[in-house]
């Protein structure tokens, strides 16, 4: 810790003593491991992000980055009335504003929950816990978007998912860069906020918009501790999920008779549709793009046909396994 | 799936994806020369990787055939990287058709960045796509080459394929799907995979900075469309 966190002034100081305060309280939580330190402090990290993202007022603009393309994007996160408000304004090429009302600051998802060092209870009644499925380590501090950061480097223990290169903001919590790696050590893609201003209340965000213009909200979704989202009746069966994986969401099949599930591990994510064919049979693909991996295939069940798709950012082995372990429920 | 072909499966992905070691690299050279089964498999992983980045020639035909043949006409003594390519591919001793495109796309993904040839297939790579218009981010004039390649990684073996000197290819096969159907499924796939994301993991805002990039560069590639 002292290595780490070589205090040079004051501020430090005190976020030093705050970060080792926060380790000794948290460290009650957890079963005593060797070199336990290093890897709760990396975890109280992200579980600070975790908290923050969501209920932090701030606004800056980041860039994104993936295979040559850069895109700069302006965004506003605010809480009013215990709900978080979105702004988000493309900076590049055609016009494109979104504006979403999303969850009350009440409602913890799962992977938030993961993410938080929670344990969620998988099916098979065994615990999902995100260290046991990646390594942490604090590689020290950098400079972001003209912010004081702590480097985290996120290792996945096994090749289900990816790892990554956090950075976080001392100060508050934010994430301010996030960089996908492949099991390679190369960059998938990268994310990264080029200026921020964090805690002032903004006016970008118009408090006049009709309640009808903003995205739909399922409130289902939110979970406690040692919850699990229970699936409604489902006509199919996923038989393999990768180790830590819990559900996340389930959208039975609506008009257009797509039904979807979401799956994540705490930082990983991954989807299934379900849809029935009609019209043009698609062929089987397994398409990649980015740190986005979509894998097709079609199923015929008695006469009927349906696509099953897996997308997420998840490497092409995983929503490989997952695509072709879809049955139909009995 | 027994163990053996599901390792196999993975290393295959691996390989696409550039991930491969070279343990996986040798057995999945080794395998995809026996194994019809796999050898289909990576033919889709082609083909797809072709249809999601707008490849104009893109086609489900199999390249070891004409490869082979391209092999029995190739001069034994070559000079240049082909005599590299060719001499490790002996030195895999495996059957060579199918080998030589792996053998060649893992060289390229291997090679240092700062690698000529490779800079100028990157670019040609991108020529199609910026005949599409407004996807391109880049101003006019300004090449898209080694600061591109920065974070150009993975999974770029379509660019590789393309650089094999030797083979022409007629589409053999007659399509049931048009390429602007898939990849209309597969973007409003990815579009509703950013909303469930946005909502459900802590990435925040990223989805949607994701989407934004699958959704413009698909919207070029529709305008490509050749159909």
């Amino acid at each position: 810790m002292v290595v780490l966190f070589s205090s040079q002034n004051i501020s430090k100081a005190i976020a030093q003593a705050a970060l080792v305060a926060a380790v000794c309280f948290s460290g009650l939580f957890f079963s005593g491991k060797a070199f336990a330190g290093e890897m709760e402090s990396a975890q109280d990290l992200l579980a600070r992000m975790a908290k923050a993202s969501r209920e932090l007022n701030y606004s800056g603009v980041f860039t994104y980055e993936h295979r040559g393309n850069l895109t700069s994007v302006k965004l506003v996160n605010e809480v009013r009335d215990g709900k978080i408000y979105q702004r988000l304004l493309h900076m590049d090429g055609s016009q494109r504003d979104v504006v979403s009302r999303s969850d009350s600051l009440d409602c913890v998802r799962a992977g938030d929950m993961l993410l938080r060092g929670n344990a969620l209870r998988i099916n098979d009644g065994s615990y999902s816990r995100l260290e046991d499925f990646y390594e942490f380590h604090i590689k020290g501090d950098d400079r972001i978007a003209n912010r004081e950061v702590s480097l985290v480097h996120v290792i996945p223990k096994d090749r289900y998912r990816y790892g990554y290169v956090v950075a976080i903001d001392k100060a508050s919590g934010l994430l301010l860069q996030s960089v996908l790696m492949n099991h390679a050590g190369q960059p998938l893609e990268r994310f990264k906020f080029v200026d921020i201003s964090i805690g002032s209340s903004s006016s970008y965000i118009d408090m006049q918009i009709e309640e009808g213009e903003f995205a739909q909200i399922n409130q289902t979704d939110c979970i406690q501790v040692n919850r699990k989202i229970e699936a409604s009746q489902s006509m199919w069966d996923v038989n393999w999920l990768p180790p830590g994986f819990v559900l996340a969401s389930h959208q039975p099949p609506g008009a257009e008779g797509q039904e979807s599930m979401m799956y994540t591990d705490g930082l990983a994510v991954f989807s299934v549709f379900i849809d029935s064919v009609q019209g043009t049979v698609l062929p089987p693909v397994d398409a990649k793009l980015g740190a986005t991996v979509a894998v097709l295939t079609n199923v015929d069940i008695s006469g009927n046909q349906y696509v099953i798709c897996v997308v997420g950012e998840v490497p092409r082995g995983t929503a490989n396994q997952v695509a072709g372990a879809i049955r139909l429920a009995q | 799936m027994s163990d053996h072909k599901e390792r196999l499966e993975q290393s295959l992905s691996a390989l696409m994806d550039g991930e491969a070691t070279e343990m996986e690299t040798h057995r999945i050279l080794k395998a995809v020369a026996e194994d019809s089964q796999l050898r289909e498999k990576w033919k889709r992983y082609h083909m797809a990787s072709s249809a999601m980045q707008g490849d104009p020639a893109s086609s489900s035909v199999d390249y070891s055939a004409a490869i082979s043949a391209a092999i029995d006409q190739e001069p034994v003594h070559r000079p240049g990287r082909m005599a590299v390519v060719a001499s490790s591919a002996g030195r895999f001793a495996i059957a060579a058709s199918v080998a030589l495109v792996a053998v060649f796309g893992v060289q390229q993904l291997n090679s240092p960045v700062d690698n000529g040839n490779q800079i100028t297939e990157f670019a040609a790579v991108e020529v199609p796509e910026e005949a599409a218009g407004p996807a391109i981010q880049f101003p006019s004039g300004f090449q898209p080459t080694i600061n591109a390649r920065t974070v150009s990684v993975g999974g770029n073996n379509k660019s590789s394929q393309r650089t094999i000197p030797v083979i022409e290819v007629q589409q053999q096969i007659e399509k049931q799907y048009s390429e602007a159907e898939l990849r209309a499924y597969l973007n409003s796939i990815m579009s509703r995979h950013s909303d469930h994301a946005a909502l459900n993991s802590n990435q925040g805002m990223l989805p949607f900075a994701r989407l934004s990039e699958t959704g413009s560069s698909a919207a070029g590639e529709a305008n490509a469309e050749k159909e």
